[in-house]
């Protein structure tokens, strides 16, 4: 797997993390060397494989309809970055 | 009697026996902690005043006959990436710098309603991505036997933390070998349990259908009491998996009589530093004396364990890790103008290259037109390597190998070079591919006098034949503790 | 000119009825202070897990049985990752690759007759939070109360041609889902809500146009202004020779228009992949038969006991049971009086009347059953007459009088006293005497005009069947 610019640049956009010249750069070549061996799954033949995607035998795990939560405000807020009038403030959102 | 030398049965039952006070017991600890930690890092955050105040509680309890565990009143370090109330939960990450979470983990509670005190939380890599602890945002944390080295990672600082007599006992977390390696480096016993059997509620996510809690102690018998105490169904984690007992004491024997212990012949073959495999076939055939029966056989597909894992686990760990944007918690940039802005410039300050590393890997195998290629490969791969781990368990009742294919590294040696970190995981990611159990307990010391890690995996739920087994071991050796008077 | 037709697909989001929501213990009350209905699990605070509601599961199979869904007994969440401030945890938990109901339709009745619209699929997940602009910081203020409400999306075939065939799938569907009690569909509260998938295409033509999506739209009157609008609009493009672009567009009901919305900064890429931390769902066929079993009584099936055990017409039947909330006063009164054939009346003309003038949905009436049974019984024991019962009616629909109290207090009973009657009478024959000749000369209509004047004297409070006999009675005297 070569890895180009944009390739890195999709990855860091989906990531939301911006790079330096000299990041991107670095990331490319880790990426195509970490990408690189990940490929070597593909010496192993996995038709007609399931995909597991969970390890455990279990399902149907419920909670009943019922209220149990009350009021808990203030210690939600309370590692709240930027906060106003009991909501959270973040910069305007677009539309 | 130094206090800090003992194990955390000892120390329960001399605050039982009323020997030693629970004040006194904590004292001693932070007594110790302040003595080393400058050389260690082992702590990011000491809860000195509130364990001082809990400790004259749970006294308090005792003298009332309250609590029934083995392990009241016993100090506790912590894992920085398990949420304790009221006490900072980093992840050792800028991101969460101030975050104090307003609810504890289930295992928190748990230990808390058997009397344990919570010493503080212990340093780890970033996020618990890495086998150094070098990625730590409050810094590296040294090996206790040799401060030129890591501790491995990510519970670096939990397994330092308990050799260095910081702490009696610490619980860590295992995504691909974060109880495990660092245990083998620093000496001490780690369990990693059968994915399902602790909570993960309060567990900051790596990798979700990975991550397990498990124990550090200095010997297998604390690690079973801290496991039966942790262990058991809850009803706030739907993967927890309800099981009839938990209780682990009665696996302690000292009988390995007829037990099957399968050893995959890929794992001492190129890559292995000879001294480890010697001391870890060394250890086999203490084993092989006392009873067991040892065979050599195939663990197929398992090398292709490395890349599944990190396909994987960096998926999950790009979704865990991205609702820390600046809303609702956690680090925020000081200057952004929009939005968009406020995203990139937070994420891009508050997580460190190896965080970012594996989101952008993570975003990458997940992304349209590579789904299929990398995610959707590697969840096959793993449904192999569970098969042939089941086909393996339906001829052996525990499997042994190496912890890590070396001893503790020097610092600052695979920091540069992330995939060859990535291939030191190559002992222990399959075993949280196929979710099983696995302990990692010293089998001796290499010719620099570092530790080695002897690795016993189980079947599913099958803790009990590898703390026999490792119980069995241990009663071969006398530990022996980086720590000199 | 060129003959163009719609295309349209919608996907319907229905917030469900449940108590708490998708994921945790937090009631799905609607309003409240903002963040006082959030609990860590639905904050996305680290380190929490979602546990999933039962109940969540049994509505979602129950809308998907209803629409003749095919039910995937083997099904999965997973997650659709993407930054937005109302999405706490930057992904929402749903479902991609194995939705809960597949392959179904619903069928629908318009001007051209019956038609079948397929549902393509039902999947399960959470709903985002509040994004509310604050002007005097210029910033956006987030509240998480409604987030983690659990949601059904019901996703259409593109099988709708007009807007009029959109607000009867629509119709279809809420009164479905009203009836099986999953949702209470209210659209100004956000519990129903559509985006619309719209393309155009020359008439005959055999591949789909490009389409646009708009979003959110909150009631049939704006999705059909909005169809109508983005039909024009598209067709003007193509007319022109230009490109319909695949965008996400939004409806200004102000402006009559939409506009394109300014398009994310990057790519919607929401790499889904499934949900570690929730176990899959296996349906078992006697969980779905008990699911069915415990279905509440859905709306032919009333149409038949309301023929069968109440007498009553289809053509009533259906207008009664056109809306649950009215189907719902229709028993609850005649579990009290009685008389559903007078009850039914009283709904379906008079109550759909004053509907009609208020202009609303027989959904929002709010007849309260206890006054309704007093006003039949009032009617029945000859208290008051039909003429004013129906004022009395009018008054328990728009002010909820109290049928009694309003009867006595404004003078409206019956006069039950034979010798004030016979006075009057005489009195009105008295005055009335060509009357009384033309009624013996043969002239019906002389007897008509006696027993209105008689009824005018009394103001309209005596029992006409009474003012008639008695009236005989006089008249026969004089003879």
């Amino acid at each position: 797997m070569t890895i180009t610019d944009e390739t890195v640049d999709y990855a860091a956009a989906l990531a939301k993390l911006s790079l330096t010249e000299e990041e991107r750069e670095k990331a490319k070549e880790d990426l195509s060397r970490i990408l690189g061996y990940i490929d070597t799954m593909n010496e192993l033949e996995t038709d007609g494989v399931l995909p597991m995607s969970h390890v455990l035998s279990l399902s149907n795990v419920f909670r009943e309809d019922v209220v149990t939560n009350g009021e808990e405000r203030e210690d939600l807020l309370a590692n709240a970055p930027a906060r106003k009038e009991g909501t959270f403030l973040v910069p305007k959102t677009v539309e | 009697m130094d206090i800090t030398k003992l194990t955390a049965l000892e120390l329960g039952r001399k605050i039982r026996e009323g020997k030693v006070g629970v004040r006194e017991a904590v004292s001693a600890q932070l007594a110790a902690i302040e003595a080393r930690d400058k050389d260690y890092n082992c702590y990011i955050t000491l809860n000195r005043e509130e364990a001082l105040r809990r400790a004259d509680a749970v006294q308090e309890g005792m003298d009332a006959g309250r609590y029934a565990s083995p392990l009241a009143g016993v100090p506790v370090a912590i894992k920085d990436n398990i949420c304790t109330k009221g006490i900072r939960t980093t992840c050792a990450s800028k991101i969460l710098g101030d975050f104090t979470p307003p609810y504890d983990a289930a295992v928190i509670e748990r230990l808390t309603a058997a009397g344990m005190v919570v010493l503080g939380k212990v340093n780890m890599d970033e996020f618990a991505m890495g086998s150094t602890t070098e990625t730590s945002h409050f810094g590296a944390t040294k090996n206790p036997w040799d401060i030129s080295r890591v501790p491995g990672g990510s519970s670096g600082g939990a397994a330092a933390a308990v050799a260095a007599e910081e702490a009696p006992l610490a619980l860590g977390s295992d995504t691909g070998g974060s109880i495990r390696q660092p245990s083998a480096f620093c000496g001490v016993t780690g369990i990693k349990p059968t994915y399902g059997t602790v909570s993960r509620y309060g567990l900051i996510a790596y990798a979700s259908s990975l991550d397990q809690i498990g124990p550090i102690g200095r010997d297998v018998s604390d690690c079973a009491a801290m496991l039966s105490l942790i262990s058991g169904s809850d009803k706030r984690d739907a993967t927890s998996v309800p099981q009839e007992s938990f209780d682990f004491m009665d696996a302690l024997k000292d009988d390995v009589k007829g037990l099957r212990i399968g050893i995959p012949k890929g794992y001492f073959s190129e890559g292995l530093d000879a001294q480890v495999g010697d001391t870890v076939l060394a250890a086999a055939k203490e084993l092989e004396k006392k009873g067991a029966l040892l065979s050599e056989f195939d663990l197929e597909a398992v090398d292709y364990a490395i890349p599944a894992y990190y396909v994987i686990a960096s998926a999950e760990a790009s979704s865990n890790l991205s609702r820390y944007d600046g809303v609702k918690y956690g680090f925020r940039a000081a200057d952004y103008g929009d939005l968009q802005e406020m995203y990139k410039r937070t994420r891009t300050q508050g997580f460190g290259d190896e965080v970012k590393r594996r989101m952008m890997i993570g975003a990458f195998v997940l992304s349209s037109g590579y789904y299929d290629a990398y995610y959707n490969k590697a969840l096959k791969v793993r449904a192999i390597i569970k098969q042939s781990f089941d086909r393996a368990f339906e001829k052996y009742d525990v499997i042994l190998g190496p912890t890590a294919p070396s001893t503790a590294l020097k610092l600052g040696e695979s920091l540069s070079d992330p995939l060859k970190m990535y291939l030191g995981d190559i002992y222990t990611v399959a075993v949280n591919l196929a979710g099983l159990p696995a302990i990692s307990l010293p089998c001796g010391r290499d010719k620099q006098g570092l530790p080695v890690g002897l690795q016993l995996i189980g079947r599913p739920f099958g803790e009990k034949d590898i703390l026999r087994a490792a119980y069995s071991f241990e009663r071969t050796r006398a530990y022996i503790s980086p720590v000199q008077e | 000119m060129k003959n163009y037709e719609m295309v349209i697909g919608l996907e319907v989001h229905v917030e469900l009825a449940t108590k708490t929501k998708i994921f945790c213990g937090c009631t799905t009350q609607f309003g409240g202070l903002p963040n006082t209905h959030c609990c860590p699990v639905c904050m996305g605070m680290p380190g929490t897990l979602p546990v999933l509601n039962k109940k969540v599961v049994e509505f979602a199979v129950a809308a998907g049985l209803a629409t003749g869904c095919e039910i995937t007994r083997h099904c999965k969440f997973d997650r659709k990752n993407y930054f937005y401030p109302d999405l706490p945890k930057a992904y929402q938990i749903s479902q991609l690759y194995l939705p809960i109901c597949q392959n179904g339709g619903i069928e629908i009745e318009t001007e051209l007759g019956k038609k079948r619209i397929g549902i393509h699929e039902i999947h399960m997940e959470e709903d985002a939070g509040k994004l509310v602009h604050d002007p005097w910081e210029d910033c956006t203020l987030v509240d998480y109360n409604r987030c983690g409400v659990p949601l059904i999306e019901i996703v259409s075939e593109p099988d709708m041609r007009s807007a009029q065939e959109v607000i009867a799938y629509l119709e279809k569907l809420k009164l479905i889902l009203k009836y099986l009690g999953v949702s209470d569909c209210k659209m100004q509260e956000g519990s129903l809500r559509a985006d619309i998938n719209l393309s155009v295409r020359e008439v005959g033509a055999a591949e789909f146009g490009t389409r646009t999506e708009m979003k959110n739209m909150n009631s049939f009157k704006a999705i059909a202004r909005a169809i109508d609008g983005e039909r024009k609009r598209q067709i003007e493009v193509l007319t022109y020779g230009g490109k319909v672009i695949q965008e996400t567009r939004r409806w200004d009901e102000n402006k009559d228009t939409s506009f394109a919305m300014r398009s994310k900064e990057d790519a919607q890429d929401y790499r889904y992949f499934p949900e570690p931390d929730l176990v899959p769902l296996d349906l078992s066929e006697e969980w779905l038969a008990q699911i069915k079993q415990g279905e509440p009584e859905l709306r032919d099936a009333k149409m038949k006991r309301y023929r069968e055990e109440f007498g009553i017409p289809e053509y009533d039947a259906a207008i009664i049971t056109g809306a649950k909330r009215m189907a719902d006063i229709f028993e609850e009164t005649v579990v009290i009086c009685g008389r559903p054939k007078e009850v039914s009346n009283w709904l379906m003309v008079e109550a759909m009347r004053l509907l009609k003038e208020a202009e609303m949905d027989a959904e929002e009436l709010t007849l309260a059953p206890q006054k309704l049974a007093s006003l039949v019984a009032l009617l029945e024991e000859g208290r008051i007459n039909r003429t004013v019962a129906k004022e009395v009616f009018e008054q328990i629909f728009k002010e909820n009088v109290d049928p009694k109290e309003y009867v006595k207090e404004k003078g409206l009973a019956m006069l039950q006293d034979d010798a004030l009657l016979r006075e009057t009478i005489a009195l009105v024959l008295a005055q009335n005497e060509q009357s009384v000749a033309d009624f013996f000369g043969g002239k019906d209509r002389a007897f008509g005009f006696l027993v209105g004047q008689t009824m005018k004297q009394l103001k309209g409070k005596a029992d006409p069947g009474m003012v008639n006999s008695l009236l005989r009675e006089a008249l026969a005297l004089r003879k």
